[in-house]
């Protein structure tokens, strides 16, 4: 990889560590803007880890980020978060058009209150995830693939360059699963940048053309065709790669046939 | 109503009001144990303020006790970061500690100050009234009255200017951190406010109640509402009721303000569970009774449709066959289920005998797919 200015994030030897357990070791990343990429491990790994430390949500013990050249802390505009959707209390007193509408309060600032334009946003952001008819509906009483749904339009109110989303697949419905795909597309074609922690090996090809394979230490990262190998994932998985249908996975190496029969399912 | 007792009263509803504000809050992010840690944390800190100023009224009572709230929040954070043990052990050590120096402080009271352990367990409203706040001779009305006015509206003013910065920050504050909201010092902030609402409120209803007022009227409320406006609105408003109901009830039994506005709190919530729509137990049970018979009617139908059509069928449609030997319900209970199931149109009676009707049939096969 080269070292470009233009990176969208770039991570230089960042360690994190919880009381005296590394949860991420010297990692190192550059993720030009405009990819589409998922960052895969086993449990443990560091994936939320990594999402949090980039976003200044834990105080890493060394290292560096940028996002497009510059701190976190200066370009928090520039990055739009989707959380993982157990991370939240869904039985808040809360509407989904509120929710959607917490979106733009970075942009907003401190005090200033949402009115006419934050709604019409939401409204608009409802519009492209499929749930414009839900907007007064109380979070509670949502299915887990519409509450990904609301989760991704209101980071689709942040109008972000880069985005970091945990597990957005996690637990949802093969359609919502389409749908967020096409979205996560159609925002990469807008030249944004989405960094998505994923667990299905089997989509990796079809969704992403960038991958970041974690273990605790980094394994690999770069475009998918490159750094999806069987080699790397046996690197980062171990062996509890179980070994299920076939799979056409990108570069396969000569004599790596039998462990190519697929890598779908990652035991716990 | 004497002008005395309506000065209470003001003090009692706005003390419930300040109350109810932060609790909502407390009770959201799931630390409403923390009121009570808090409420009794603070105990030092105004027994050594009253010792520097012999004034249970002084605002500096407000800010030392504030300072200590704030103390035991940061303390328990601190025990529950090290993972030697759990946020509601680490509470359950940090409040008595402070709890009993502030006791020990009190049974070795300095010179000629005199503050009653009694006073500041179990409030002294009745006497709030004789402490006038009469600045240059004018007389204001109560000093308390001023004193948990001004905490309950600071409360509310801080609550209403940062709404959004509030509820991001206890809805998910993991973004609120992205955005650069300050979540953790909005925690603190909450928490500051907490300990000053504490502070005022114990002259009404001491430390050891200071919790009821702040948990009942938002959990009441809370089954009331799923909108955060409302339930403060509700939690205000349920919480002023409380306080006057209980201090109505005090004065009738020449009784503890402070135990009876704490019944008065219980006895709120405990009607508006019982007669809130939607979540109170009488709608509870109305839904369940719904449920019951509904899912009745639905057997009877897979009842008949498995055997229709079947040797048996006969024998099997009898009206006293389904309280006879397979199905086993009452009489009483088989003439209801087979009077609703009639007027819904799923059967048919012929006599002694059931006919399944083709909606009676396409409810059974839904049931039987499991779609319905």
């Amino acid at each position: 990889m080269t070292d470009t200015p233009a990176a969208a994030v770039e991570v230089t030897d960042l360690t994190v560590a919880y009381r005296d357990r590394p949860a991420l070791w010297d990692v190192d990343l550059e993720v030009p803007a405009g990819k589409l990429m998922a960052v895969m491990g086993p449990n443990g790994a560091g994936k939320t880890t990594l999402i949090k430390a980039i976003l200044g949500l834990v105080r890493p013990a060394a290292g560096r980020v940028r996002i497009h050249g510059r701190p976190y802390a200066e370009q928090r505009r520039l990055v739009g978060y989707v959380p993982q959707r157990g991370s939240v209390d869904w039985d808040f007193p809360t509407t989904v058009l509120d929710v959607v509408m917490m979106g733009r309060y970075g942009t907003l600032g401190w005090l200033r209150r949402p009115g006419t334009r934050e709604r019409e946003l939401a409204l608009a952001a409802l519009v492209k995830v499929g749930m414009e008819d839900f907007t007064g509906r109380q979070i509670a009483q949502l299915s887990g693939g519409q509450q990904q749904r609301v989760f991704l339009a209101r980071a689709l109110m942040q109008d972000a360059q880069v985005y970091f989303m945990d597990e957005p697949f996690q637990g949802v419905d093969a359609r919502t699963e389409r749908a967020i795909v096409d979205l996560l597309k159609e925002l990469r074609s807008l030249g944004r940048t989405v960094i998505v922690v994923h667990h299905d090996l089997q989509t990796v090809t079809e969704y992403f053309d960038w991958i970041t394979l974690l273990n605790v230490r980094r394994i690999a990262s770069g475009p998918v065709a490159e750094a999806f190998t069987a080699e790397n994932l046996r690197l980062a998985y171990g062996g509890r790669v179980e070994f299920l249908q076939r799979q056409n996975p990108a570069d396969p190496a000569p004599g790596d046939d039998e462990f190519l029969h697929g890598f779908g399912r990652i035991r716990p | 109503m004497s002008a005395a007792m309506l000065e209470i009263m003001a003090i009692a509803v706005v003390t419930a009001a300040g109350c109810a504000v932060v609790g909502t809050f407390l009770m959201l992010r799931r630390l409403a144990m923390l009121a009570d840690a808090i409420s009794h944390a603070i105990l030092p800190g105004i027994v050594v303020a009253f010792f520097l100023t012999g004034n249970l009224s002084s605002p500096w009572l407000a800010i030392a006790a504030a300072a200590t709230g704030v103390l035991t929040v940061a303390l328990v954070e601190a025990l529950t970061r090290t993972r030697r043990l759990r946020e509601d052990a680490a509470m359950g050590l940090v409040f008595p500690a402070l709890f009993s120096l502030g006791i020990v402080l009190i049974a070795r009271q300095a010179g000629n100050v005199h503050l009653d352990v009694d006073a500041v367990l179990l409030g002294e409203l009745a006497f709030a009234p004789f402490d006038r706040f009469a600045p240059g001779g004018v007389d204001l009305g109560p000093r308390h009255l001023w004193l948990m006015g001004g905490i309950s509206l600071l409360d509310l003013l801080l609550v209403l200017v940062f709404y959004k910065e509030l509820k991001l920050a206890t809805f998910d504050p993991g973004l609120a951190a992205s955005l650069g909201l300050a979540p953790v010092a909005i925690h603190y902030g909450l928490m500051t406010m907490v300990s000053l609402t504490a502070v005022g409120a114990f002259d009404a209803v001491g430390i050891v109640l200071v919790v009821a007022l702040m948990v009942g009227p938002p959990a009441a409320a809370y089954l009331l509402t799923d909108r955060l406006g409302a339930l403060l609105g509700l939690a205000v408003l349920l919480g002023t009721v409380a306080a006057a109901l209980g201090l109505a009830l005090a004065t009738w039994l020449d009784a503890s303000i402070a135990g009876c506005m704490a019944v008065g709190v219980g006895f709120v919530f405990l009607v508006v569970y019982l007669v809130a729509p939607g979540r109170g137990l009488l709608a509870e049970l109305r839904r369940r009774r719904r449920q019951r018979w509904s899912f009745a009617e639905i057997m009877l139908t897979i009842h008949l449709l498995q055997h229709a059509g079947q040797p048996e069928e006969d024998d099997e449609a009898r009206i006293d066959h389904l309280h006879g030997k397979h199905v086993g319900w009452t009489p009483d209970f088989t003439r209801t289920v087979v009077a609703g199931a009639v007027r819904r149109g799923l059967v048919v009676r012929e006599g002694e005998r059931l006919r399944l009707t083709d909606s009676g049939r396409v409810t059974a096969g839904r049931a039987l797919s499991g779609s319905a």
